[in-house]
C-alpha cells in the first residue's frame, strides 16, 4: 500500500521511478559508539559506510549505530572535521575518531547535485565554517566577515555605511559588464545581490546609481544561520555552473536539524561601532586663514577662536559611537523522521554619524522530513526585514548632498554651523551646504523585505549495494521588495536655488526563480572503482522592477511624494532567463586517481541568440599518491597532485543588445532623443545585437601535503585564468558618435595567480589546543588583447584629469591612469602585490578560547581624491607642513595623491569564557559561553586617509582603489553571551 | 535493467519537456533606435525632431563655465569641481587636457543633437509613411541641418583651430576632422542649403514655446539667417553677415530681447536652467570677474546683471566682489540669439566690411547706448575706436552668454596683455584640445 501510495503521488510529478531493493548477503549486525579520541565525548552525526558500497547510517546523538554489513567488508567512520577510520565489519565496535584540521574527509558540493571528499578534490576549494564565520566576532554583514578567511579573495567596501556595500572578488578581475560578483547561492537558491539605488543621483549628480552608496543584497543573509560556505573560485571548480559562473560561486548552507533532543539557544551581543580613522583636520591660525583667504577672514576667524567657537566638523559629523545589539534565538532537533532548524535574529546597529543605523530581523525555518527511507524532501523558509539609515555620502557633482565631500571641499572649522534656539540652521559660507544641516535633515533610508524559499527532493530509485539511483531535485525562489527614501528638505541651502526640495522613491522589485533537476547514478565495480554520474538540467529566471519617482517642488517640511510642484517617473525593468543542460562524471579508483569530466550547454535570453547552446566543459585529475601500496611515509596521509580545466561564461548585462532612444522634454514639448546620463539608469549606449557570452578558461594545478597525522596539511595551488571575448561598455568611444560606450566584446583578459594555504595543529595538550591557518595569496590581471587599445572604463573614475581606473593593452587590467598635460598616463596599479592572513584557534585552561585573525595586504595603490578635494578646500591636515610637495595638475597631475595602499589589520579577535559545568547544572543549562571580540580593531598602514580597503563605486565593475569622501570605516566591539539549553 | 531504462527515460522526458524555447525580450525599458530609423512614420519624425530641440538646448551650463572662465568674465565657485578654478584659469600654468569636464560634457550634448538630427535625416530617408508631403519632408530636413550646423558652430568657438569632425551619422565610420576653415564652409553650407529648402518647407511638427513667433518655415527662416550671419562673423566674411542679416530678424527699431530661447523647468524630463545660482549662495556661484565691475560705465543699466556680495569669501585664492543676476529662477528660459546680437552683428559687420558703413555701425551702437541709458557714441569714426565701442557693449550687452572667450580671440585680446592675472602663475588659454578619444 505504502508503495502504491507514493507511486501514484509521484505519477502525478511525472517522477514515477519503480524501484527495488535488493538486500546483500552474509550478513553480521555492527554496532557500537563513536567518540571523539582527545575528549571522549560521543560523536553524533558520524557517517558510518560499508566501504565501496553506499550502504550505512549515521550515528545518533549519543554517537551510537546499528548497521548490517556483508561479514568480509570494511566499515569507513567519517566525520567532518575528523580523520576517518577503516575498520573490518566483524571488528568493528567502538570507535574512536582523531581531529583533522586538514579536513580531508569534508564532504564539498562540487557538481551541482554531487559532492566529493576533500581528500580526493581536484581544485582548491574554500570552505568556511560556522566557526570560522562568526566564531570570533560577528559583524553586520555576511560578505564582509569573508575577507582573510579564504585564498584568492579581495574585498573592498564602499564604505561604513551602515548595513554594507562590499565589493567580493575571486581571483582577480572576471568581468567588466557588471557580473563582476559571484553568484551567491543558499540552499539551492540562486539569490540576488544587486545593489538598490535610491536615486539620489539625481540630487548629487553623482555620474551613476553605484556612486549613490546603497548596499548589496548579500547583506541580508543572517551570518548565524550558516553552516558552511564553499567558495568555488573559478571556471575549472565551477565550470557546472555554467554562464553564471564567470566571477565564481558561493555555495551557502545554512544550518539543520538533527535527530534528538530539542536543542535551544539563545545568543546576545552587545558592542558598538566606532570611526577606524579620522585623518584631522587642518589647524588654523590667523596667519594661515589670511594666506588662505583674505585679511577680513582673519577677522573672522580670530573672533571665532576669542568666542571659543572652533569646532571640528569631521568629529561632529563622524565621531559618534553607535551601539550595536544583535540577539538570536535558535531551535533545533527532530525525531527519525523530521527534523527542524529554527532561528529568530535581530540586530540593531547605530553608525558612526549621527540619525544612521543598520536593523536586520531574520527568521528562518528549515525543514527535512523523510517520505520514505529512500525519499527526502527539505524545505528552508527565510524571512528578512532590513532597514538601513546611509546619510548624506558619497560623490557628488551637485554639491547639495554628500556631508564627506563638502567637508573636504570646503567647510571650514571657524563656521558655526549648528542650528540656534529656534531650530534655524546657518548657511554655509563655503561650502553649498551646510554638513550639519545635511546630516540631521537628509533622509537616506533603505528599507528592504525579503522571502528566500529552497525546496528540495532526494529519491532514491535503486539501491541494489554497488548500483545506486538518485533522482534529486531543487527549487529556489528570492523574492524581495526594496523601497528606499531619499529626502531633501526644500529650506537645504542649495535646494532654493535648484530643485525647491527632493524627495525620491524607489520600489524595487526583484524575483528569481531557479530550479533544477538531476538524475544521478553512482556504480562501484568489483575492482575498486567507483562511478558516480549525474545528469539533467537547470533554469533560472530573474525578473526585476525599479520604479523611481521623484518629486521637487516641495511644500515646506512635507515628505510625501504627493507634496510638491513637479513629478517624474522612471522606470527599470530586467526579464533573464537561462536554461542549460548538464552533464558530468567521476571515476573513483579506490581514492587513488579520481576523474572528473563534465559539460554544461548553456543558453540565454540575455545573448543575440537566446536559443543558441553554449557549451562549457571541464575535465580534473587527483592524483593521490600517499593512497598507493608503494607509497612508504605512513606519516604523510595525503600526497595529492591535481590540476583541473573548466571553462564558465557570462552573458552581458540586460540591456547590452539594444541602442535606446530615451524621453526629452523642453518647455512642455516630449520627444525622443539618445538618453542622458543617468535618466533611468540608461546612457547613450550603441548595443550589439549578435552579443555571445564572454568565457572564461582557467587551468588550476595544485599540490596538497597532510602529515603528521593530519595535524599539518599544505595546499599550494597556481591557475591561470583566461576571460576571452570579455564584454564591456567601451565608455571611451568618440564623443562626435553621439553616444557615451558602445557594447564591445574583443578584449582578453589573463590572470594568472598563486594561493598557499597552511594549516596546522602544532600544539595539543590536554590543556591547550591551538589550530592555526596561514593564507597567502596574489592574482595579477593583464589585459591580453583590446580591440579599441586603450579606455577609460565605464563608472570607473571621474574623469581623467582627476585619475581613473584604466584599461589598456598590455597593461595590468587594475591601473590607474591620468591625463597628465594632455596625455593619458599610467600611475598606478591597485592590485596587491600580495595578501596573507593568519587565523588562530586557541583553546586553553580547559574552559577559554581565544580566536584571532590578522590580514596583511602588501601594495596596490589607492587614488586618495578625498585628498585632492582637502587640499582644494585648503583644509588637509598637513597643509602647514613646511615640506609638502604635493600638488594637482601640470606636470604631476595627481600622482601626489596616489598612496601605498599597504596595511596590515587585526581583522578579528575574540576571547570566550566558558562556563564550568559546576556553576550552570543548577540553573538548567547545558552550557553558558561569554566573550569579548573586536573587529578591525587595529590597522597599521601609511595611508593617510580613512581605511585603504576602500571603493567609491560600489560593488560592481572594478570598484577599488579610488577614495572619494567617503563613510568612514567603522571598527567594532562586542560583548557575548550565549547560552544553550 | 528494464526499470533502470525507464528511469532514464523519464528523466530525459523532464529534461525535454523543459527545455522550452527562450524568447527574445523586447527592450521593456524604452524605444530602440533602430526601430525609429527603419521605417519611421510621420508622428515618429516628430519626436525626434522634438528630442532635438531638447538636446540642442542642453549643455550650457558647461559652455558658459568654460568660455565664462578663461575670458575671464566670471569664476565658477562650483560645489563639487575643484578644477573651475584650477585648470580652466590655467593655475600654475596647467594647460587643458582635453579631459576638463565642460568641454567633454558640452560636446557630448552638441554631438548628441546632432545625432538626432542625423536619426531625422537618416529616419525620412527610410520612411515609407505616405502621409509624409514633398514639403514636409523638406521641413524635416532644413530644420535638422540648421539644428546641426548650430550646433557644430558652437563646438568650433571651444575648438578654433583645433578644428572638429562634422560628418558623425556612422558610428563605425566617422569622418575626419575637419580644420576651422573647412569647419565653417561647412557650417555654413548647411545653413544656406536648409534655407533654401525652408523656402518651399513645411512644418509637420510643432516646436517648443521657446521658438514662440519662429515656428514656420518662414520664420524659422529668420532664425536660420541670424545663425548664418553670427557663423559669417565668426567665419570673418563680413560682408556675408550682413547679407544674412537682411533676411533674419535683425531689427534696429525692435525689442533687443526679440528671438528664439531655451526653455527649462523641474518637471520629468525638463532641465533646470544650468546658470541661474540662488542669491548670496556662497559654495556654488557664478562670481563676475571684477574686471566687469570696473570698466562698466556709470551710468549703464546692464549692471544689473551683477549682485554685491553679502559675504564675499574668496575660493582658492580667487574672488569677486559681486556674483550673477542674470537670470530669476531655475526656469527662466536662456536666449539662442537675439536682436541684441544681430545688431552687433551689424555694427562689427559694418565696421569691418570693405562694403560696410561706419555710420550705420555707429548708428547700431547708439541703438545700445540709448538702451541702456548711455549718451551717445563720442569718438571718432575709424574701425580702431568703433571697434573698442562694440567690444565693450559685446562684453556687457553677452556677459555670460558665451561669445566673450571668441570675441576676445578674434580680436586678439585673449592674452594676458589685455586681461588680468589675479593669481600669480595662471595663464589665458585660447581654445580647448579634442577630447582625447576624439583626436
Amino acid at each position: 500500500m505504502r508503495n502504491n501510495y507514493f507511486r501514484r503521488k509521484l505519477m502525478a510529478c511525472a517522477f514515477l521511478l519503480p524501484f527495488s531493493f535488493l538486500m546483500a548477503q552474509g550478513t553480521v549486525t555492527v554496532s557500537g559508539t563513536v567518540t571523539d579520541a582527545s575528549s571522549g565525548d560521543p560523536l553524533p552525526g558520524v557517517t558510518v559506510l560499508i566501504k565501496g558500497t553506499t550502504d550505512g547510517t549515521i550515528t545518533g546523538i549519543d554517537g551510537s549505530f546499528t548497521l548490517s554489513a556483508p561479514s568480509d567488508a570494511t566499515i569507513v567512520f567519517s566525520s567532518i572535521g575528523y580523520s576517518s577510520i577503516e575498520v573490518g565489519a566483524s571488528d568493528a565496535g567502538d570507535v574512536s575518531l582523531q581531529t583533522d584540521v586538514t579536513n580531508l574527509d569534508e564532504v564539498v558540493v562540487t557538481g551541482l547535485a554531487t559532492s566529493i571528499k576533500r581528500s580526493n578534490l581536484a581544485n582548491n576549494v574554500s570552505t568556511i565554517s560556522a566557526q570560522s564565520l562568526n566564531g570570533t566576532t560577528t559583524g553586520s554583514t555576511l560578505d564582509g566577515a569573508l575577507y582573510g578567511k579564504l585564498t584568492g579573495v579581495n574585498i573592498n567596501s564602499a564604505g561604513g555605511a551602515p548595513g554594507g556595500q562590499t565589493a567580493l572578488r575571486l581571483r582577480g578581475i572576471s568581468s567588466l559588464s557588471g557580473n563582476n560578483q559571484p553568484l551567491f547561492i543558499v540552499d539551492g537558491v540562486y539569490i540576488s545581490n544587486v545593489q538598490v539605488t535610491n536615486g539620489s543621483a539625481v540630487a548629487s549628480g553623482a555620474n551613476s546609481g553605484r556612486e549613490e552608496g546603497g548596499s548589496n543584497r548579500v547583506s541580508d543573509i543572517n551570518p548565524e544561520d550558516i553552516e558552511s560556505i564553499e567558495v568555488l573560485k573559478g571556471a575549472s571548480a565551477a565550470a557546472i555552473y555554467g554562464t553564471r559562473a564567470n566571477a565564481g560561486v558561493v555555495i551557502i548552507t545554512t544550518k539543520r536539524g538533527a535527530q534528538g533532543k530539542t536543542r535551544v539557544s539563545f545568543n546576545q551581543d552587545f558592542g558598538f561601532n566606532e570611526a577606524q580613522n579620522l585623518p584631522g583636520r587642518r589647524q588654523f591660525t590667523p596667519t594661515t586663514v589670511e594666506n588662505q583667504y583674505d585679511a577680513s577672514e582673519r577677522a573672522i576667524f580670530v573672533a571665532a577662536q576669542a568666542a571659543g567657537e572652533i569646532f571640528d566638523y569631521e568629529k561632529e559629523l563622524y565621531g559618534e559611537t553607535g551601539f550595536i545589539s544583535d540577539s538570536r534565538l535558535s531551535l533545533a532537533g527532530g525525531n527519525e523522521r523530521t527534523q527542524f532548524y529554527f532561528n529568530a535574529s535581530r540586530r540593531d546597529e547605530e553608525g558612526i554619524m549621527k540619525f544612521t543605523g543598520y536593523e536586520r530581523t531574520s527568521l528562518r525555518l528549515n525543514l527535512d522530513h523523510k517520505l520514505a527511507d529512500n525519499f527526502k524532501i527539505g524545505v528552508s523558509s527565510n524571512f528578512i526585514n532590513s532597514e538601513a539609515d546611509r546619510g548624506p555620502v558619497g560623490n557628488e557633482n551637485n554639491g547639495g548632498v554628500s556631508v564627506g565631500y563638502n567637508l573636504a571641499l570646503t567647510t571650514n572649522d571657524w563656521e558655526n554651523l549648528f542650528p540656534d534656539e529656534n531650530g534655524v540652521y546657518p548657511d554655509a559660507r563655503f561650502a553649498p551646504v551646510n554638513v550639519i544641516f545635511n546630516r540631521d535633515k537628509i533622509i537616506n533610508n533603505e528599507d528592504i523585505n525579503r522571502i528566500i524559499q529552497g525546496a528540495n527532493f532526494d529519491y532514491t530509485a535503486l539501491n541494489n549495494g554497488n548500483l545506486q539511483i538518485k533522482v534529486k531535485g531543487n527549487f529556489g525562489l528570492d523574492y524581495f521588495s526594496a523601497q528606499s527614501f531619499f529626502y531633501i528638505p526644500e529650506d537645504q541651502q542649495l535646494q532654493r536655488s535648484t530643485l525647491q526640495g527632493f524627495i525620491s522613491r524607489v520600489n524595487n522589485n526583484s524575483l528569481q526563480l531557479n530550479y533544477q533537476a538531476f538524475g544521478i547514478i553512482d556504480y562501484f565495480t568489483s575492482n575498486n572503482i567507483s562511478l558516480t554520474g549525474q545528469f539533467g538540467f537547470s533554469f533560472l529566471s530573474f525578473q526585476s522592477d525599479e520604479l523611481i519617482s521623484q518629486t521637487t517642488n516641495l511644500a515646506p517640511t512635507q515628505t510625501n511624494s504627493g507634496q510638491g510642484a513637479n513629478f517624474s517617473t522612471s522606470q527599470r525593468l530586467t526579464e533573464e532567463e537561462d536554461f542549460g543542460l548538464i552533464g558530468q562524471a567521476t571515476a573513483n579508483w579506490d581514492d587513488k586517481i579520481i576523474t572528473t569530466v563534465g559539460i554544461r550547454l548553456d543558453k540565454s535570453n540575455l545573448n543575440g541568440d537566446p536559443n543558441k547552446y553554449f557549451a562549457f566543459p571541464r575535465a580534473s585529475v587527483a592524483l593521490n599518491i600517499a593512497n598507493f601500496d608503494f607509497w612508504p611515509v605512513t606519516s604523510v596521509n595525503l600526497l595529492k597532485l591535481r590540476a583541473a580545466y573548466g571553462e564558465t561564461g557570462s552573458s552581458a548585462r540586460f540591456g547590452s543588445l539594444y541602442t535606446p532612444l530615451g524621453g526629452t522634454s523642453v518647455g512642455g514639448l516630449f520627444g525622443l532623443g539618445l538618453p542622458t546620463v543617468s535618466q533611468n539608469n540608461q546612457s547613450a549606449q550603441l548595443g550589439d545585437p549578435n552579443l555571445e557570452p564572454e568565457t572564461s578558461q582557467e587551468f588550476e594545478f595544485g599540490l596538497d601535503i597532510a602529515f603528521l597525522d593530519g595535524k599539518v596539511g599544505l595546499e599550494l595551488t597556481g591557475y591561470t585564468r583566461t576571460i576571452k571575448n570579455l564584454i564591456y561598455a567601451f565608455e571611451s568611444i568618440p564623443i562626435a558618435t553621439g553616444f557615451n560606450n558602445q557594447i564591445r566584446n574583443d578584449f582578453d583578459l589573463k590572470n594568472v595567480g598563486y594561493e598557499i594555504s597552511l594549516n596546522a595543529n602544532p600544539v595539543t595538550t590536554s590543556n591547550i589546543r591551538w589550530n592555526t591557518t596561514v593564507n597567502w595569496w596574489t592574482n595579477e590581471a593583464k589585459v591580453d588583447r583590446l580591440g579599441v587599445g586603450e579606455f577609460q572604463p565605464d563608472n570607473e573614475g571621474f574623469n581623467l584629469q582627476f585619475g581613473s581606473a584604466y584599461i589598456k593593452d598590455g597593461e595590468p587590467a587594475t591601473s590607474l591612469a591620468n591625463n597628465i598635460q594632455g596625455t593619458t598616463q599610467i600611475i598606478g596599479d591597485v592590485a596587491p602585490d600580495f595578501e596573507m592572513s593568519w587565523y588562530n584557534e586557541i583553546n586553553f585552561m580547559k574552559n577559554f578560547q581565544l580566536n584571532f585573525l590578522w590580514h596583511w595586504k602588501q601594495g596596490g595603490d589607492v587614488l586618495n581624491l578625498t585628498k585632492l578635494l582637502a587640499d582644494f578646500g585648503g583644509v588637509t591636515n598637513d597643509l602647514d607642513d613646511p615640506e609638502l610637495t604635493r600638488s594637482f595638475g601640470g606636470a604631476n597631475g595627481v600622482t601626489g595623491y596616489v598612496e601605498d595602499g599597504t596595511y596590515l589589520r587585526l581583522r578579528e579577535v575574540g576571547l570566550y569564557y566558558t562556563l564550568p559545568n559546576s556553576v550552570i547544572d543548577f540553573a538548567g543549562f547545558e552550557s553558558v559561553r561569554v566573550g569579548v571580540s573586536g573587529k578591525n580593531i587595529i590597522t597599521i598602514t601609511d595611508y593617510s586617509s580613512y581605511d585603504p580597503e576602500t571603493s567609491a563605486f560600489g560593488p560592481s565593475g572594478l570598484s577599488q582603489g579610488i577614495e572619494v569622501s567617503p563613510f568612514p570605516s567603522a571598527k567594532q566591539y562586542y560583548f557575548h553571551l550565549s547560552l544553550n539549553f | 535493467m528494464k526499470k533502470l531504462y525507464n528511469i532514464l527515460f523519464l528523466l530525459a522526458c523532464m529534461i525535454i519537456i523543459a527545455s522550452c524555447e527562450l524568447d527574445e525580450v523586447p527592450n521593456p525599458n524604452s524605444p530602440n533606435v533602430d526601430e525609429f530609423v527603419a521605417n519611421p512614420s510621420k508622428s515618429d519624425l516628430v519626436l525626434l525632431v522634438a528630442g532635438l530641440e531638447a538636446r540642442i538646448r542642453d549643455g550650457r551650463g558647461s559652455y558658459i563655465t568654460a568660455t565664462g572662465s578663461i575670458s575671464r568674465e566670471l569664476y565658477f565657485f562650483n560645489s563639487s569641481d575643484p578644477a573651475t578654478t584650477a585648470t580652466l584659469i590655467g593655475k600654475e600654468g596647467a594647460a587643458l587636457t582635453g579631459s576638463e569636464p565642460q568641454l567633454t560634457g558640452f560636446m557630448s550634448s552638441k554631438y548628441s543633437a546632432i545625432k538626432s538630427a542625423n536619426l531625422v535625416i537618416e529616419g525620412l530617408a527610410n520612411s515609407t509613411d505616405a502621409s509624409i508631403t514633398t514639403a514636409e519632408a523638406a521641413g524635416f530636413t532644413a530644420y535638422a541641418n540648421t539644428m546641426k550646423a548650430y550646433a557644430l558652430m558652437e563646438m568650433l568657438a571651444l575648438l578654433n583651430n583645433t578644428g572638429l569632425r562634422v560628418e558623425v551619422a556612422d558610428p563605425d565610420n566617422l569622418g575626419p576632422i575637419l580644420s576651422k576653415d573647412a569647419a565653417y564652409d561647412e557650417i555654413r553650407s548647411l545653413l544656406d542649403g536648409a534655407n533654401t529648402t525652408l523656402a518651399t518647407a513645411e512644418f509637420a511638427f510643432t516646436l517648443s514655446p521657446g521658438f514662440a513667433g519662429f515656428n514656420t518655415p518662414a520664420t524659422f527662416a529668420e532664425f536660420n539667417r541670424a545663425l548664418a550671419a553670427r557663423a559669417a562673423l565668426y567665419d570673418g566674411d563680413h560682408a556675408g553677415a550682413l547679407t544674412a542679416l537682411n533676411d533674419s530678424f535683425f531689427d534696429l527699431a525692435g525689442a533687443l530681447s526679440t528671438g528664439p530661447s531655451r526653455q527649462y523647468g523641474l518637471e520629468g524630463f525638463e532641465i533646470v536652467n544650468p546658470i541661474f545660482k540662488a542669491p548670496q549662495q556662497s559654495g556654488d556661484q557664478y562670481v563676475v570677474h571684477n574686471r566687469l565691475i570696473t570698466g562698466i560705465r556709470a551710468t549703464d543699466t546692464r549692471v544689473s546683471k551683477f549682485r554685491m556680495r553679502a559675504d564675499p569669501v574668496p575660493r582658492d585664492g580667487l574672488n569677486g566682489t559681486h556674483e550673477i543676476s542674470l537670470y530669476a529662477s531655475t526656469s527662466d528660459p536662456i536666449s539662442h540669439i537675439r536682436n541684441e546680437e544681430l545688431i552687433l552683428i551689424y555694427a562689427e559687420a559694418n565696421i569691418n566690411a570693405a562694403t560696410g558703413s561706419l555710420t550705420d555701425a555707429e548708428t547700431a551702437l547708439n541703438v545700445l547706448n540709448t538702451a541702456y541709458n548711455l549718451t551717445a557714441y563720442a569718438g571718432a569714426l575709424n574701425t580702431t575706436e568703433l571697434t573698442d565701442e562694440l567690444m565693450y557693449h559685446r562684453t556687457y550687452s553677452l556677459w555670460a552668454e558665451g561669445h566673450a572667450m571668441f570675441d576676445l580671440r578674434r580680436n586678439n585680446r585673449l592674452n594676458d596683455t589685455f586681461l588680468p592675472i589675479d593669481r600669480a602663475g595662471d595663464i589665458i588659454h585660447t581654445e580647448f584640445p579634442l577630447p582625447q578619444f576624439d583626436r
